[in-house]
């Protein structure tokens, strides 16, 4: 297994394009290969919560702001494509962005008065900022609908091809969470990310060293809820009806969840969280009401054994210290030898 | 470490897969092994989660009835078959079974789900599958018309809301001020709204209203809110808070008549108010009336499989069974298709457990009521169905 591994290693990092170009091809026939509907429902929603999660993983990974109610920004970014489109007309591609704008606005209003708060103090307030949000959704019915919710959102159109069908909106979602693993490997290798990166590692050293970490902390929080509104935008056409239900506190503590389990502060963590916990809703589904326990028991278990989750950065704070004393005993014994 | 999680993952993305076509093919073999035709429903139900105790009503309705009917011999030769699914109460997950349940083309007929979001939700899919969605209990009024599929039994609110007004308020209490509270949800606005329009027909005072949340437990202020204007009669718009709200009522040492139109003839608003709750007026469509043996034959032995009190939910979901048996008893010797339950849906009419069920075009039905009060601790029945007439 480990020869057959490190053959595909070799030939990815000799011929990188061909071996994207191999993937590419392999997520394209994904429908061709599943047609029944339901397991395609199950593949949107792991790459919905891919990019949930991923959006997510940016504030909680790469900045160690730790931000509880990101369902907040999911519910913006649904609530803004709904009424745009049902009220202007405004055409899916473009609310796309427009919707993560808002999001990504409503991120910095959060941020602007919490700069000076840190670790749970900042979860505290996006909490009661999650439920403020979706408080604002249930009640403000002459736009929202309150608890009506609003139905018959339209459908988005390619092309003049109707994408209605589950098999056809994973292609929306996929090049989604494509763009955004493109556009954030990108980020996180700019000088933008070498900064949320230090303040991640220590504040206070990074500010030392000249990083403006008010200024990143906020651009930190914009870009991960301009994610969370593209996905809610992407979302809200996909069921056709929302409304504030959608949006509860545990919506945001189920992708926060993902991101815990799969992993914080690399790429493929938060997607490896959302294959395993969509998969486990499933796979556990016969034996119903203990699922929930076997849930609890899995996150217990990787806070315990691998505290920076599955594909976690363990060469950074965020694995607890357990991954670097390990390695610092072997060093030891090995200067020992 | 990587590697044997990346080999992992995948290991179980081709488990699901696996399973998931697997299950589906094992259980038509078992059905034409038995040389039985079987017609198969799916069930979805909340079954955990804070709705579970009416998702399991549901499941106990449902099979109850199937039992019942096949053992009376079945529908047209057919025996009836019901596979469950617990949906959570999530929107996410009932869509998703909503998919499963459209792809099994064994599953002729979708019976569920609990909530109005979750079947509003589903709407598109099941449109798009071309099965019938029957929800026993979606009360947001926008529902049935979304698609030719989808179907509700709980009774418009433009029928039950209006009812109260004219005839309860005005008729049977002959009160001219009201003042209203009720919860902000979307069976709540609806009801209110036509509440208001009842009432503006026979010109009812409404002095006064206030709503509030889902899980609010203090109406202290509000009731306050409500006392200043000083009405003849209070009217409350819920399930769940009636009793909270009605002890609140009397710890204010309001001396109101209070009405509640929702929770029905509801054991909990005994239990939990006692003394507090006499003379409390409300309307229901459906009453276990303990002179009639076939109501209190279903209550006990509903009981003895649940282990508790049925309220007016697994009534209407058992009432759902009955309806599809009749549909499907409509097709006669045709196919049993999704098409023909459909069409025969449409123009089924049964005298259910819950009074008489027939669709409007748009899909739901308009009920009928009763008006009960609260005497001596126990809920009787004051006027019957023919008082609007």
């Amino acid at each position: 297994m480990n020869e057959l591994f490190s053959k595909i290693k070799i030939f990815y990092e000799k011929h990188k394009l061909i071996s994207f170009g191999i993937g590419l091809a392999l997520l394209l026939a994904i429908p061709a290969l599943f047609p029944k509907s339901y397991i395609m429902g199950i593949i949107d929603r792991i790459l919905l919560y891919a990019l949930l999660a991923g959006g997510l993983n940016v504030i909680n990974g790469y900045s160690s702001q730790f931000c509880i109610g990101y369902a907040a920004f999911y519910c913006i970014g649904a609530y803004t494509e709904a009424i745009m489109s049902l009220r202007l007309n405004f055409n899916f591609w473009i609310l796309l962005p427009i919707s993560g704008i808002f999001a990504a606005t409503a991120g910095l209003l959060v941020c602007l008065p919490t700069l000076k708060l840190k670790g749970k103090y900042l979860s505290i307030v996006t909490l009661g900022f999650s439920e403020i949000i979706r408080l604002i959704a249930l009640n403000w019915s002459g736009l929202t609908g309150g608890p009506m919710g609003l139905k018959g959102i339209p459908v988005p159109n390619f092309f003049g091809i109707k994408i209605k069908s589950s098999i056809s909106y994973y292609y929306i979602f996929l090049g989604l969470v494509i763009i955004f693993l493109f556009a954030t490997s990108r980020v996180i290798k700019s000088k933008i990310g070498r900064a949320w990166l230090s303040i991640r590692e220590d504040e206070l050293a990074a500010r030392s060293l000249g990083v403006e970490t008010s200024k990143y902390k906020a651009l930190n929080f914009m870009y991960g809820a301009f994610w969370a509104g593209v996905a809610g935008a992407a979302y809200a056409p996909y069921t056709r009806y929302i409304d504030s239900t959608f949006f509860t506190l545990d919506e945001g503590f189920n992708i926060l969840s993902m991101v815990i389990i799969g992993g914080m502060g690399t790429l493929i963590g938060p997607v490896a969280g959302s294959i395993v916990v969509n998969l486990l809703t499933e796979l556990l589904r016969p034996i119903s009401e203990y699922r929930m326990v076997a849930y609890a028991i899995l996150i217990i278990v990787m806070m315990w054994l691998r505290p920076q989750g599955l594909f976690g950065a363990s060469n950074s704070i965020l694995s607890g210290g357990k991954i670097k004393k390990k390695e610092e005993r072997r060093k030891k014994k090995e200067v020992v030898v | 470490m990587k590697k044997v999680l990346s080999v992992l993952l995948a290991v179980m993305m081709v488990a699901t897969i696996l399973t998931g076509c697997s299950g589906g093919a094992k259980e038509s073999n078992e059905t034409s092994a038995k040389g039985e035709k079987v017609v198969k429903f799916g069930l979805l139900a909340p079954l955990t989660g804070t709705n579970a105790e009416y998702g399991k009503g549901f499941q106990i309705a449902t099979q109850m009835a199937i039992d019942e009917i096949n053992a009376a011999g079945g529908v047209n030769g057919y025996k009836l078959a019901i596979e469950v699914a617990d949906s959570k109460g999530d929107q996410k997950e009932s869509s998703d079974l909503a998919r499963k349940f459209g792809d099994d083309k064994e599953i002729k007929a979708i019976i569920g789900d609990f909530a109005s979001g979750a079947c509003m939700a589903n709407a598109p899919i099941v449109d798009a599958a071309g099965i019938v969605q029957l929800s026993p209990t979606a009360s947001n009024p926008d529902y049935a018309g979304m698609s030719p599929y989808t179907f509700s039994i709980m009774g418009r609110q433009d029928a039950e809301a209006p009812f109260f007004a004219k005839y309860i308020i005005d008729k049977y209490l002959g009160a001219k001020s009201v003042a209203l509270i009720y919860i902000n949800s979307d069976w709540g606005v609806a009801s209110h709204d036509n509440f208001v329009k009842g009432a503006e027909e026979v010109g009812l005072n409404i002095v006064a209203e206030a709503n509030y949340v889902q899980d609010e437990k203090d109406f202290s202020s509000v009731l306050l809110k409500l006392k200043a204007a000083d009405p003849e009669v209070l009217v409350i718009f819920d399930q769940g808070a009636v009793p909270q709200i009605v002890n609140q009522v009397a710890q204010l040492d309001w001396d109101v008549q209070i009405t509640t139109l929702g929770p029905g003839t509801s054991q909990q608003i005994l239990d939990l108010c006692g003394k507090n709750a006499e003379g409390l007026i409300t309307s229901t469509p459906f009453f276990f009336d303990p002179e009639s043996e076939a109501q209190t034959a279903w209550k006990k032995t509903f009981k003895e499989k649940a282990g508790f009190e049925p309220t007016v939910h697994p009534v209407v979901a058992y009432d759902c069974v009955y309806l599809l048996a009749k549909a499907i008893e409509m097709i006669g010797d045709g196919e049993v298709s999704r098409d023909a339950i459909r069409d025969n849906l449409q123009k089924a009419e049964i005298e259910g457990l819950a009074g008489p069920i027939k669709f409007s075009e748009a899909g739901d039905i308009s009920r009928q009521y009763l008006i009960c009060a609260v005497e001596n601790g126990q809920f009787v029945i004051k006027e019957g169905y023919d008082y609007s007439k």
